[in-house]
C-alpha cells in the first residue's frame, strides 16, 4: 500500500513541475503586457515602461519564473497586480470554492447514488427511464443556462433565495448556506445525470454477477443481497467519477461563480487571465493542481481499499 | 427684460472681460442657448449664481424642456448600495484607468472641479477660477477649511502637489496623456494657501476641464503621498473607508471632518461585480439599490423592469471605425466617402442601442459639446452615391478588406450590421474578433492591431471637451491616430480650436473640421451612446457622470 501511495505521488510531483512550467510560460505568451493591461490602451509608453519595471514584468522570463516558483516553494507566493498578497486573493477563494463544492456535494452525492441503485433495481421501467433521461437531459444543459434560470425563477420571479452567492459581510452560517443554495442547485443538476448514470450502471453490472446471482439462489434476501454485495461492488466506478469531479467544482466553476458573483476561485482565475494578473494565475492554477491531485489520490486510495485487485495488482 | 435685470447684466458686463462679454453677447443674440451659455460660463471661471443673473436677464426661453425626475427626497439614515464593475488593478489614483477603480476613487476623493452631466462646471476644491488674456495661465481660488478623510487640513500646497506628481513622467500618471502639451511639472505653483496657479505648456480653453473630474486621476490628494491609497482610501469627500474586500466591496461610513453637508445616509456600499450581467441581476435581484452605469449591451432588461428607474443622459463616449489613408483601398478619399455613406446609422442606433444614442456625424465633436457645429449636414445612408463614388474610384467591382475589433460591448455586433451595410455595394468585410489585450497589443504602431488594422472599431470613452480625442487620434503625431490620417491643415486647426479661448471662435474651427472630416472621411463614428444609471423606484438622490463617477451622498430610500 505504501509503495502504491509512493509512486502515486512520484507521478503528482512531477505533474504538477510539468504544470508550473506550462502555466508559467503559457501565461507569457498571452498578448500585451501588464503594465499595459493595467494603465489601459491609452496611457503613454513612459508611464507603461515605469510601470513594468516596478512590478518586475520587465525581466527575463527565466529569472521570473525561477523567483516565482523559489516564492511559492517557500510558501510566498508574491504579490497581485492589485496590490493585494497572492495568497490573501487564492486563499479566502479556494475556502469558498471548497464550501460551495461541499455543499453541492452533501446534495448531489447522496440524491444521485440513491437515484441511480434505485434506477438500476427497476430497471426498463417508467421510474428508470424517467431517472436516466431525466439526469441525462439536465447534465446536458450547460452550468451558466441553469444558473440565469434558477435565478430567474427562485430570486426575480418568486423572489425567495438571493440572487447573488455572496452573503453579506458578518452574516451567519445560516444565512451564508441560504446564499449558496441556488449556485448548489446549478452543480446538482449539472452533476446528477453523470453519477446517477454511473452509480446505475455499476448496480446493474452487479447484480448481473455470479456472486449476486449465487447469494440469491442459497437463500440470502434480495435487501441484503442489495445492500451487503451489490452496493460495495457497483459504487467503486463512481467513487472515481465524484473523484474526478472535484477538479471541476474547486477551479472550474467559472461561469456559475461569474453568474452569482461568487469570489471563489474559479472568479479569481478568470479575472487573473483578463488582466494579466500572473502571479495570481500562475499560483491559483498550481494549487487547483494540487487540490486535484489529492483528491484524485485520495479516490485511488478508497478504491483500492474496496478492490483489493488494484492494490494487489500495482504491487506485482 | 426688466430695468433691474437689465442693470444687473450691465453690472455684471463691466466687472467680466472681452471672452465673457463675446460669450453674453451669443446668449442674447439667441446664437446659442441657455444650457450651452451656463456651459461654457463654467469653463471660463463665472460662477454660477452669476450665470443664473444673466440667464435670467437675457436668455430666451428654451423651446425644449425636460422635466425632472418625479422622486421624493430620501429619508436620512440607512445604507444605500451601489454595484460597479470590480477595479480590473490596484486602486491607485495616479495609475488607475478602468471604471470600476475611478467609481471607488470618486466615493472619497474630490477634484477641484466638479463636470456635470451637461459638462457644466461647478466648485468643488476649488471654488473660482480666473484666466490671462489667451488662455495659458489660469489662476484657481482654493476652498477654506477643507480637510482629508484623516483630519489633517488640506492646502494649496496639496493642489500643487497633486498636479505636479500627475505631471511628473517619472511618476508615469496615466494623466500623461491627457496633459501632454499641456501641462508639465513644476508648473503648478501655491501663491498663497488659497491660491493655485497653473501656467501651460500652450494656451487652452478648456483647462478648467482638465482638471476637473473629467480628468479621474486628479483627486486631491496630500502633498506627501507616497502610495498605497488603498490602504487609507484619503479624500476630501463626503465618506470615509469603514472596510475594504478586495474583489468584495468597500463599505463607508459619513466623514466626520468634511467640508459640505453630511451624507444622507449613515453608510454607504460599493458591491463588486466580475460582470457586467451579474451586477444587472444584482440590482434586479435586490442586492444593490444602485447600478451606477450600464450598457444596452449587458443590461437590456434593464430598460423594461418596472420596478427599475433608468435615468439616461446624453455623453461624448462613441465607436470609431478607421479607415487607414495609407493603405489600399482607403488611400482614395472617395472610398472611405462610400464607405461612411454605406454605414445604416439608423439601423445601429436601434438595433445595436435600441435608439439609446445620438447619432455620430463621423468626428469626434458629440453634440453635446457646445462647440459642436449642429448645423453641418448629418451624413446619412446613400447607397447610390455611395456606389457612384466607388465606380469614379475604379472599385465599382468592391473589394475585400480585414476588420479589427475587441468583444468589448456591441463592438462585434457593430461590425458585422457594418459587414452587411456594405456588402450591397460588394464590400467584403472579414471580421476577427480578439479579446481587448490582444486587440489593443502594446499600443504602439507596429505591434498593435488597434494602431495597424486597415478597418478597426474602437470605443472611445466619455470626455468633457474634445480636446484629447481631436489631438491623439487623427493629428500627424497622435499616438491614436489609427487611421494614419496625415492633414497638415486638419493639424492646424486643431491647434486653433484647442487654444481658442471664446464659444464663437471654437465653433468657428469647429466647423472647419468637422466639414475637413465629412470630406476626408478617415473616421465613421455612428454614434454617441447615452450612458444609462439603474436605480430601484424607491431611491433618490443618486447622481452618477457619463465618466462613472457616482455620487451616493445625497442619495437614500424614499
Amino acid at each position: 500500500m505504501a509503495r502504491f501511495i509512493g509512486k502515486r505521488l512520484a507521478l503528482g510531483l512531477i505533474t504538477l513541475f510539468l504544470l508550473s512550467i506550462f502555466v508559467f510560460f503559457g501565461s507569457q505568451v498571452l498578448p500585451g503586457d501588464v503594465g499595459r493591461r493595467v494603465l489601459g490602451p491609452f496611457a503613454t509608453p513612459g508611464a507603461v515602461k515605469a510601470l513594468n519595471h516596478q512590478l518586475g514584468t520587465d525581466r527575463s522570463v527565466i529569472s521570473q519564473y525561477l523567483s516565482w516558483i523559489g516564492g511559492f516553494l517557500h510558501g510566498d507566493l508574491g504579490k497581485s497586480v492589485t496590490g493585494q498578497s497572492v495568497s490573501g486573493i487564492v486563499g479566502p477563494a479556494l475556502l469558498k470554492s471548497a464550501a460551495l463544492a461541499l455543499l453541492a456535494f452533501i446534495i448531489v452525492v447522496p440524491l444521485a447514488i440513491a437515484g441511480g441503485v434505485f434506477a438500476a433495481l427497476h430497471e426498463g421501467r417508467l421510474s428508470d427511464r424517467f431517472i436516466s433521461v431525466g439526469g441525462l437531459s439536465a447534465t446536458s444543459v450547460p452550468d451558466f443556462v441553469w444558473a440565469v434560470l434558477l435565478i430567474l425563477v427562485f430570486a426575480l420571479w418568486i423572489g425567495v433565495l438571493p440572487a447573488t452567492a455572496q452573503a453579506p459581510p458578518g452574516a451567519g452560517f445560516f444565512t451564508q448556506v441560504e446564499y449558496l443554495i441556488l449556485p448548489a442547485l446549478c452543480l446538482v443538476f449539472v452533476l446528477f445525470g453523470y453519477i446517477a448514470r454511473m452509480a446505475r450502471a455499476g448496480t446493474i453490472e452487479a447484480l448481473d454477477a455470479d456472486y449476486s446471482r449465487t447469494a440469491l439462489i442459497k437463500g440470502l434476501p434480495y435487501r441484503s443481497v442489495v445492500f451487503k454485495h451489490v452496493l460495495r461492488n457497483s459504487l467503486l466506478p463512481t467513487i472515481a467519477v465524484v473523484a474526478t469531479q472535484v477538479g471541476y467544482l474547486i477551479g472550474g466553476l467559472v461561469a456559475i461563480e461569474l453568474v452569482f458573483n461568487y469570489q471563489g476561485i474559479g472568479q479569481a482565475l478568470f479575472r487573473a487571465a483578463q488582466q494579466k494578473d500572473f502571479p495570481v494565475l500562475e499560483s491559483a492554477v498550481l494549487i487547483v493542481g494540487i487540490v486535484y491531485l489529492v483528491a484524485t489520490l485520495l479516490a485511488d486510495i478508497a478504491y483500492s481499499v474496496l478492490n483489493p485487485r488494484i492494490r494487489y495488482g500495482s504491487e506485482t | 427684460m426688466s430695468s433691474d435685470a437689465r442693470k444687473q447684466v450691465e453690472s455684471i458686463r463691466g466687472r467680466v472681460d472681452e471672452v465673457e462679454n463675446h460669450l453674453i453677447d451669443e446668449l442674447r443674440a439667441g446664437r446659442i442657448n441657455r444650457r450651452e451659455f451656463v456651459r461654457r460660463g463654467s469653463v471660463l471661471g463665472m460662477s454660477l449664481s452669476t450665470l443664473g443673473v444673466i440667464v435670467a436677464g437675457c436668455a430666451r426661453p428654451d423651446v425644449a424642456k425636460v422635466s425632472p425626475p418625479q422622486t421624493k427626497p430620501p429619508k436620512p439614515g440607512g445604507t444605500i448600495r451601489a454595484g460597479i464593475v470590480a477595479p480590473a488593478a490596484a486602486i491607485d489614483p495616479i495609475k488607475i484607468s478602468d471604471e470600476g477603480g475611478l467609481a471607488v476613487l470618486a466615493m472619497t476623493g474630490q477634484f477641484l472641479v466638479f463636470s456635470d452631466r451637461h459638462l457644466v462646471l461647478h466648485p468643488v476644491i476649488a471654488t473660482s477660477w480666473t484666466h490671462n488674456h489667451d488662455g495659458s495661465v489660469w489662476t484657481f481660488k482654493i476652498r477654506r477649511g477643507v480637510r482629508f478623510t484623516d483630519g489633517t487640513a488640506m492646502s494649496a500646497e496639496d493642489v500643487a502637489a497633486t498636479f505636479n506628481r500627475l505631471a511628473d513622467p517619472k511618476v508615469g500618471s496615466n494623466s500623461l496623456s491627457t496633459f501632454a502639451g499641456v501641462l508639465s511639472k513644476g508648473n503648478t505653483q501655491a501663491l498663497d494657501p488659497e491660491t493655485v496657479r497653473f501656467k501651460l505648456d500652450a494656451p487652452n480653453g478648456n483647462f478648467p476641464h482638465i482638471v476637473s473630474s473629467d480628468n479621474y486621476n486628479a483627486i486631491i490628494l496630500p502633498r506627501d503621498y507616497s502610495g498605497n491609497w488603498q490602504s487609507t482610501f484619503i479624500g476630501t469627500g463626503p465618506w470615509k473607508l469603514q472596510n475594504f474586500t478586495p474583489e468584495v466591496g468597500v463599505t463607508y461610513v459619513r466623514n466626520p471632518h468634511y467640508w459640505g453637508p453630511p451624507a444622507v445616509a449613515d453608510t454607504s456600499e460599493l458591491k463588486f461585480y466580475a460582470q457586467e450581467q451579474a451586477a444587472v441581476l444584482g440590482l434586479q435581484g435586490n442586492q444593490v439599490d444602485v447600478l451606477p452605469h450600464y450598457s444596452v449591451a449587458g443590461g437590456r432588461a434593464l430598460l423594461t423592469d418596472p420596478a427599475i428607474r433608468t435615468t439616461q443622459f446624453h455623453s461624448a463616449a462613441y465607436r470609431e471605425i478607421h479607415l487607414r489613408c495609407d493603405k489600399e483601398p482607403f488611400t482614395d478619399k472617395r472610398v472611405r466617402q462610400a464607405m461612411a455613406l454605406l454605414a445604416d446609422r439608423r439601423g445601429m442606433v436601434e438595433g445595436l442601442l435600441a435608439t439609446k444614442s445620438d447619432y455620430g456625424n463621423d468626428s469626434p465633436f458629440a453634440p453635446i459639446y457646445p462647440s459642436t457645429v449642429k448645423s453641418v449636414a448629418q451624413r446619412q445612408r446613400d447607397v447610390a452615391k455611395a456606389k457612384e463614388l466607388l465606380s469614379a474610384a475604379g472599385k465599382s467591382g468592391g473589394f475585400s478588406v480585414p476588420v479589427n475589433t475587441s468583444n468589448d460591448f456591441e463592438l462585434p455586433d457593430l461590425a458585422q450590421v457594418l459587414q452587411d451595410n456594405v456588402l450591397v455595394a460588394g464590400i467584403r468585410l472579414n471580421i476577427t474578433v480578439s479579446d481587448l489585450g490582444t486587440y489593443y497589443g502594446s499600443s504602439t504602431f507596429g505591434t498593435s492591431p488597434w494602431l495597424d488594422s486597415v478597418v478597426g472599431i474602437t470605443d472611445y470613452g466619455h470626455r468633457g471637451v474634445p480636446n484629447v480625442t481631436l489631438d491623439a487620434t487623427l493629428t500627424t503625431k497622435g499616438p491614436w491616430n489609427a487611421a494614419h490620417f496625415r492633414n497638415p491643415t486638419y493639424d492646424k486647426l486643431v491647434a486653433s480650436y484647442i487654444a481658442a479661448l471664446d464659444l464663437h471662435a471654437q465653433r468657428r474651427y469647429a466647423r472647419q473640421i468637422q466639414e475637413l472630416l465629412l470630406d476626408e472621411s478617415p473616421l465613421i463614428i455612428p454614434y454617441f451612446y447615452y450612458f444609462l444609471t439603474g436605480a430601484h423606484n424607491n431611491i433618490s438622490g443618486e447622481y452618477s457622470t457619463a465618466m462613472g463617477q457616482v455620487d451616493v451622498s445625497r442619495a437614500g430610500a424614499v
